[in-house]
Formats: structure tokens, C-alpha cells, sequence
């Protein structure tokens, strides 16, 4: 239990340090498609140090099983309900935002609509599992195998899916296909419910986790639809791959030549698509949230259009460096050799990740200055820039 | 402390909006980044303690901490630490005047201190290793070697580091990245310091204390003892008695 207590105290917060970046991007994405700046963004803010506080606090609900004393139980218990608060503040946030708002059906807000209806489910079955007396009746059922799937698919697949829509664009220049996304949102969405909403249903029927093989007759229906659902999320697989083989061959009509081809808000739809190694050419001035949509308010308003020259300076940025990467290669083979104690395995990784580290400490020079002509035939050739 | 004095010299108002003022310098970027690892770090440490507060009393009929501890060692480890955290300071300020001749000197100092520990430290593993005292022994056992160890293995990369640190000072010079990378590495160590201290106070003094108590009030117990043991003994005054209870309960 030592060894289970351990894990879960690193676990459970790891879990939230999945789901929160994904919700940033929620974040993002629900505000660009409405048009609307993010609804209490202090709010989201504070919701999130919250819940990064109360992660430490809840681990044991992993093992209400374990024997500690009724009082233990419910203090785990009770800062479980509690850690879905600011999670439920921060979907209300979302919703808040979309309400009133131009939404503009894309794929991203499809994905971020789909994690919205799924999520809250994963969460109301959560905070049932949360009381230590439901836990014990269902604890290791596949009940807890649909929760916890409820929570993580759509809270971070999802939400990885929906900024992979958002911001290919910006990363290689052209738009991902909205046909082959939209059929793979629908695939995904209704096959994800078709698989997990029945392991409920099994899981309070009395069925383990990790079972092998079954003779309960009464589970069959259910375990049909549920792997029915599964087929259809591979068909959602396979679309998704399709979306990217179809846009890469199209990629000359889905070509963006704007820099921002979702009307964006954030600074990074301000650089052409994909940015160039130093990002921008002259530091942008940030007064508000949402700098480039104040922006744009700005120039459409005074009919300003952009064009004014700017005074170049030449820009130090980072030298590119395999380091990471190579260290996460030795890293790998380090922690797989220690696992399996193969020890001159384990060396070979060490040695190798220190080799690397060694050569990155004593090179010779950390950054490159690019020149102020470089960075102003850039600026004027992607003259996207709305006069930062 | 520079931020502070840096802070002072300008006056409030003609300091930069924040959006103007541009991005923050490396020392400031490099020097939080470095305190994020070792807030990490001391959050794997308290695991770790957290682990040895449980399985500190699971000796499973083997050698107790009380049995096997030495404080004199404990002590003087914790001296070595201590003065090499002093002598690291010492070449911090020397690294902030730019004479080469201080911080090769305080690196020296700091580097035998530090390597005079790791020696007291690995001849006490294995002593208690030849008597049967292993990690597999029991859960106390595995907790303390874990925990301690881990520690040890800190001292000895930031040994290491300071080498390598040398060498670089040596061939670079005060370049801006090896001042910071010697930033980085006086709070590593005096990280290290923090841990040891806690290590001293809950492994072996909450470790051998009650028990010496018990010895000089009570009874005296046979089998294996430290050193240490049979020449303190404390006054048992109803002080200590107050105290005695309180670690045992």
C-alpha cells in the first residue's frame, strides 16, 4: 500500500496536469468561434490554482479499499466532491462564453461541445464514485473503467484533437479538411458513448475490470453495443487519418496566406503561417487580453490599414539543438533497462544522456542574432502584421 | 538580493510598463527556471520523508535506527554540509566582485567538505551493510537507505557539477551562462543543505534521542549499540522526561 500510496500522490495530480492544458485550449478555441472574449477569465484563472492545490489533496479516493479509518475515507472523499467545483466553474465559464456569442460551428468547436456534454458525465459519475460508500460497492467494476474514460477521453484527447484542428494552420500553413474532421468529431462522439455508457450499466451488474472471459448471459447485449461503439470510433480513426492524407494533397486550396484564418484573438494569429524562428519582428505592445482582436477593433475603426514602417533591430534567439531529443532517447533506454535490471543497459543510457549533456554544456555559443535586414524581408514580404 | 538593490536605484516612475519593459534578463529567467526544479525536487524529498515518517518503527525484528545510528557521524556529516554551504557562499560573493582567485578557492573548499561528507556517508552504508543491515533487511531499512541515499547521490552529481563548473571558469571565463550556470548550482546546494538538516533532525536525532533518554532514565538494553550511546547521558530531568514522551508518542 506504501508503493500504491506513492504512485497515486504523483497520479492524481499528473492527471490534472493532463486535463489543464487541454483545457486551455478549450479556453481558446471557445472564445476565437464565438467572438467573444473568454467569460470570467480571473475566474479561470483562479479555478485553475485550485484545482492545482487541491490535486495533492485527493489521491486516496483511488483506494478507498485500502483499510484506513472511516475518518480518513471522508476527508479524501469530501476534497474529491469539493476538486469538482472549480472544474464545474470552469465549464460554466465555456458555456458562458458560447452564450450570446457568434458561434461558428468549426471543427475545434465541435470537439469542444462534445467534451463539454461528455465531461460533465465523467464528472457526475466521478463525484458518485467520490463517496467512499458508493466506492466500495463499485470499486475495480467496469463502472469505474466507463468513469474515469468519461473524464480522460474528452478532457484530454479531445481537447489534444480540437487544438491539433485549431493551430495546424499556424504550425504548416494550410488548414486541415472540415469534411473528413467533422465526420471524424461524429464518429468519435457517438461511438465513445455507444462503448462506454453500457460498462455502467455491467459495471453496477457486478462486472470487474480486467476480465479475461465472461458466462454471465445478462452482460452480452450490453458488451455487444459496447463494442459496436468501439468499431465506430476506429471508422473515427480512420477519418481522422484520411483528414490528414486529404489535406496534405489539398493543401494548395487550404493554403493560408493571412496568418489568421479564424479571425483570431490571441497574438500568435498576428505572424504569418507557419512564424518565422523569432515570432515577431518588432515586440508587440500588450495592454488588454486579447491583444490582436483589440487590435483589429482598432485599425477597422480608423480605417488605418497597416503599412507603416517599422525600425528593424536584429533579434537573438535560441540556436536549434538535438539536445532534448537525444537525452529523451538515452532517457528512454535508461528507464526500460532499469525496469527489466539490465544494468549495462542502463549504463550505456546514462553514459550516452551524459555525453549529450556534456557537449550542450560546453558549446560555444547558445544563441544566433538574426539581422535586421533578414528580419525586415520578412516582415515585408508577410506584410501580415497589423502594424504591431 | 541585486534584484532589490537594482529595483531601488530607479525611481517608481520611470519604470517601464510591463507589456514595454521587454522580456525579463537570462539571469532572472534561468534563475526561476532553476527553482521550479528544485521545488520539484523537494517535493520528491517529501515523499520521501513522508515514506521513512511510516516505516520508520517497521524493523521488522532487525536492526532499530537507535541501534544503528552513530551521531557523532551524523554530526560531524552535518558540520561538513554545513561549512561547505559557508564556503559556497563565500564564492558566490566572490563570483559577484569577478576574482577568479576567491571562487577557485571556495569551489576547492566546498568541493573537499562536500566530498568529506560523501566519504563519511558511503563508510557508514557500508558498515551498516556488513552487519546485516541492508536495504532488503526491512521496510525501515529500505526507507532509509532510499531517503538518505537519495540525498548522497545529490551531493555527489552537485560534486560533479562543481568540476565541471571549474572547467568551464577556467576556459570561458566570467561569461554571462557560466555565471548563471554557478547561480544555479550555490542554490542547488544550499537545497541540499536544507534537506540534510531535515535528515539530521528526523532520521537520526528523532531516530537515537528517545531511546538515549530511555537509557539514561530507565534501563539499559543489550545487543548491538552506537558509540555514541554509552558515553552521552542526558540529565533526566523531568524536562527531557516531557520530551522523551512526546517522540515516542
Amino acid at each position: 500500500m506504501m508503493y500504491v500510496n506513492l504512485f497515486w500522490v504523483w497520479g492524481h495530480p499528473e492527471v490534472y496536469i493532463l486535463v489543464l492544458p487541454a483545457f486551455g485550449i478549450y479556453s481558446e478555441v471557445s472564445a476565437t468561434f464565438s467572438g467573444k472574449p473568454l467569460f470570467g477569465y480571473r475566474s479561470m484563472v483562479g479555478a485553475t490554482l485550485v484545482i492545482c492545490v487541491l490535486s495533492y489533496t485527493v489521491w486516496l479516493h483511488h483506494f478507498f479499499t485500502m483499510g484506513a479509518s472511516a475518518g480518513v475515507n471522508a476527508f479524501f472523499g469530501i476534497t474529491s466532491m469539493i476538486i469538482g467545483v472549480p472544474t464545474g466553474v470552469k465549464v460554466f465559464n465555456w458555456l458562458f462564453t458560447m452564450y450570446g456569442g457568434r458561434v461558428r460551428f468549426t471543427v475545434p468547436v465541435l470537439w469542444t461541445i462534445g467534451f463539454m456534454v461528455t465531461f460533465v458525465f465523467g464528472g457526475l459519475t466521478g463525484v458518485l464514485l467520490a463517496l467512499p460508500a458508493v466506492d466500495w460497492q463499485v470499486h475495480n467494476s467496469v463502472f469505474l473503467i466507463a468513469h474515469f474514460h468519461h473524464v480522460i477521453i474528452p478532457g484530454v484527447l479531445f481537447g489534444a484533437i480540437a487544438g491539433y484542428n485549431y493551430w495546424f494552420p499556424k504550425a504548416f500553413g494550410f488548414k486541415l479538411d472540415e469534411r473528413w474532421g467533422v465526420a471524424s468529431f461524429w464518429c468519435w462522439f457517438i461511438g465513445f458513448h455507444l462503448a462506454f455508457m453500457p460498462l455502467y450499466v455491467t459495471g453496477l451488474m457486478g462486472m470487474t475490470r480486467r476480465l479475461q472471459h465472461y458466462d454471465v448471459l445478462a452482460w452480452q447485449p450490453w458488451l455487444l453495443v459496447a463494442e459496436a461503439g468501439a468499431v465506430i470510433i476506429l471508422a473515427g480513426i480512420i477519418c481522422q487519418v484520411a483528414q490528414l492524407v486529404v489535406s496534405i494533397r489539398h493543401r494548395e486550396q487550404l493554403r493560408d496566406t493571412t496568418g489568421d484564418p479564424w479571425n483570431g484573438r490571441t497574438l500568435e494569429w498576428a505572424t504569418a503561417s507557419p512564424p518565422p524562428a523569432w515570432n515577431f519582428a518588432v515586440l508587440p505592445r500588450v495592454d488588454e487580453l486579447d491583444a490582436f482582436w483589440a487590435k483589429k477593433q482598432r485599425v477597422l475603426a480608423k480605417q488605418d490599414l497597416p503599412g507603416g514602417r517599422h525600425k528593424y533591430d536584429p533579434i537573438e534567439v535560441p540556436k536549434n539543438s538535438p539536445t532534448g531529443f537525444v537525452t529523451a532517447f538515452f532517457a528512454v533506454i535508461t528507464g526500460f533497462a532499469l525496469i527489466w535490471h539490465i544494468w549495462w543497459m542502463a549504463g550505456v543510457g546514462l553514459l550516452g544522456a551524459a555525453v549529450m549533456w556534456l557537449a550542450f554544456m560546453f558549446r560555444a555559443e547558445d544563441e544566433v542574432e538574426i539581422s535586421a535586414e533578414q528580419v525586415g524581408q520578412f516582415d515585408r514580404t508577410h506584410s501580415v502584421e497589423v502594424s504591431l | 538580493m541585486n534584484v532589490a538593490v537594482e529595483m531601488d536605484d530607479v525611481r517608481q516612475g520611470e519604470l517601464l510598463n510591463v507589456s514595454e519593459a521587454g522580456p525579463a534578463p537570462k539571469r532572472i529567467i534561468a534563475g526561476f527556471g532553476f527553482w521550479i526544479f528544485l521545488l520539484s525536487d523537494i517535493v520528491m524529498f517529501s515523499a520521501l520523508f513522508a515514506s521513512y515518517a511510516v516505516l520508520a518503527k517497521a524493523s521488522a525484528g532487525g536492526p532499530t535506527g537507535a541501534q544503528l545510528f552513530n551521531l557523532r557521524t551524523a554530526a560531524m556529516e552535518t558540520a561538513f554540509l554545513l561549512l561547505s554551504s559557508y564556503s559556497c557562499g563565500l564564492m558566490s560573493l566572490a563570483i559577484n566582485s569577478r576574482q577568479h582567485i576567491g571562487v577557485y578557492f571556495g569551489a576547492v573548499v566546498t568541493f573537499l567538505l562536500g566530498a568529506a561528507f560523501l566519504n563519511l556517508e558511503l563508510r557508514e552504508f557500508h558498515d551498516m551493510i556488513a552487519m546485516g543491515a541492508a536495504p532488503q533487511r526491512s521496510a525501515f531499512l529500505s526507507a532509509f537507505f532510499t531517503l538518505v541515499g537519495c540525498h548522497g547521490l545529490h551531493v555527489a552529481v552537485g560534486l560533479v557539477w562543481l568540476v565541471l563548473m571549474m572547467i568551464q571558469l577556467s576556459i570561458r571565463g566570467f561569461h554571462g551562462v557560466v555565471v548563471r550556470r554557478l547561480h544555479c548550482f550555490s542554490l542547488f546546494w544550499h537545497a541540499l543543505d536544507i534537506i540534510w538538516v531535515l535528515i539530521f533532525t528526523i532520521v537520526y536525532l528523532m531516530g537515537v534521542l528517545p531511546s538515549l533518554i530511555r537509557v539514561g532514565t530507565l534501563h539499559r538494553e543489550t545487543g548491538p549499540r552506537s558509540r555514541s550511546r554509552s558515553k552521552v547521558r542526558p540529565p533526566a530531568s523531568l524536562c527531557t522526561r516531557s520530551v522523551c514522551c512526546w517522540l515516542r508518542s
